[in-house]
């Protein structure tokens, strides 16, 4: 097989099956040249990629949640790490008295929050714009990347600031297979989103990152409400 | 309304009837406009009108001049023809006391 005929054959296969099968056809009907028919087949997966683009819902995933969401939620994971290694240095490693304080009050209620926010902020992005999501992902590592090179905290390491990956992961996970959750599940976590966040709504500047981060799971709410009531349109019967 | 290109796909699907699919449409359409068609704008066009109902396609038999590979096999819809209709019409109001409609009416009388 000749260089040409790999590099295509390779490309070719950027391509659906079928697409791949009638467009390779087209061209050998046509007599294009294997150089030629890969320039054709590249021509037509980057007009597909654009398409994508047209519409709202992958500049909603990649620019609403990715970019801005990734820099909050590292913000916050530090936090936690830092405040977790103060309490765990006061409480556990000094042999002092376990107490439940404000302290770990504010600790516990922010770790539910890291996880409810990246959750459903990584549910959202996925199930918004499935074809884009390598992209949205990407981008949610820049500022990772960025923040890592910076990192300059002694006591903690680089990788707190991945803490909230794995919710995030997790979401992102259950956002490509299903489209919206159940609605009570929605509900359940929107309202300790906003429970949770209601101190913070006192103090300036705060409400503008949490609203950021609070939105997805609203957003979840009013899909699943939608996907609920659709549901009762085709199938009367069901109740839920 | 459909767009310029999506009208000339359509026409060029309908003028070609059951034989209609990529390679000849593309070769319809370069015949008949002058103009170079590529695969990636052939395609991607022939799935927009597919997502709005004016075309259904479907894979049809492989020959040997095309390696063995089936085609992608097009049909107009009801509402493919519609749209191309009303493009035409469309086209033929907004172009009749154009000089160039004008001159093109008298060399056909």
């Amino acid at each position: 097989m000749s260089l040409s005929s790999s590099v295509l054959q390779t490309v070719s296969h950027l391509l659906t099956p079928h697409e791949r099968e009638a467009v390779l056809g087209d061209l050998a009907e046509l007599g294009a040249n294997n150089w030629r028919s890969t320039a054709e087949v590249l021509d037509l997966y980057f007009r597909h990629r654009i398409a994508h683009w047209k519409s709202w819902r992958p500049w909603l995933a990649a620019f609403g949640l990715a970019i801005p969401s990734s820099l909050t939620l590292m913000g916050l994971s530090v936090s936690i790490a830092q405040s977790g290694q103060h309490w765990i240095n006061e409480n556990v490693l000094n042999g002092a008295r376990l107490t439940v304080g404000p302290g770990l009050a504010l600790l516990l209620s922010n770790i539910v929050l890291l996880i409810a926010w990246s959750f459903t902020g990584a549910f959202v992005m996925g199930s918004v714009s499935r074809r884009t999501v390598r992209i949205s992902v990407t981008l949610s590592f820049v500022p990772c990347a960025f923040c890592l090179a910076r990192f300059r905290i002694e006591s903690l390491s680089r990788l707190c600031l991945l803490l909230f990956m794995i919710p995030a992961a997790w979401g992102l996970a259950h956002g490509l297979r299903f489209a919206h959750i159940r609605l009570r599940s929605a509900i359940f976590l929107a309202a300790i989103i906003t429970v949770l966040t209601i101190p913070a709504w006192t103090s300036k500047g705060a409400w503008l990152p949490n609203w950021a981060l609070s939105w997805p799971a609203w957003y979840l709410v009013a899909t699943a409400a939608r996907g609920t009531r659709s549901l009762k349109d085709h199938h009367p019967w069901q109740t839920n | 309304m459909i767009g310029e290109f999506e009208y000339v796909l359509l026409t060029a699907a309908a003028t070609l009837g059951d034989d209609a699919y990529g390679a000849a449409i593309r070769e319809q359409i370069e015949s008949t406009t002058g103009r170079r068609c590529s695969i990636g704008a052939l395609y991607t066009t022939i799935d927009r009108l597919e997502s709005k109902s004016m075309l259904a396609t479907w894979m049809g038999e492989a020959t040997a001049e095309r390696g063995g590979r089936a085609k992608r096999m097009v049909r107009l819809t009801p509402q493919g023809v519609r749209a191309a209709k009303d493009f035409y019409n469309a086209i033929m109001r907004v172009s009749r006391k154009a000089s160039w409609a004008v001159e093109h009416r008298k060399e056909v009388v």
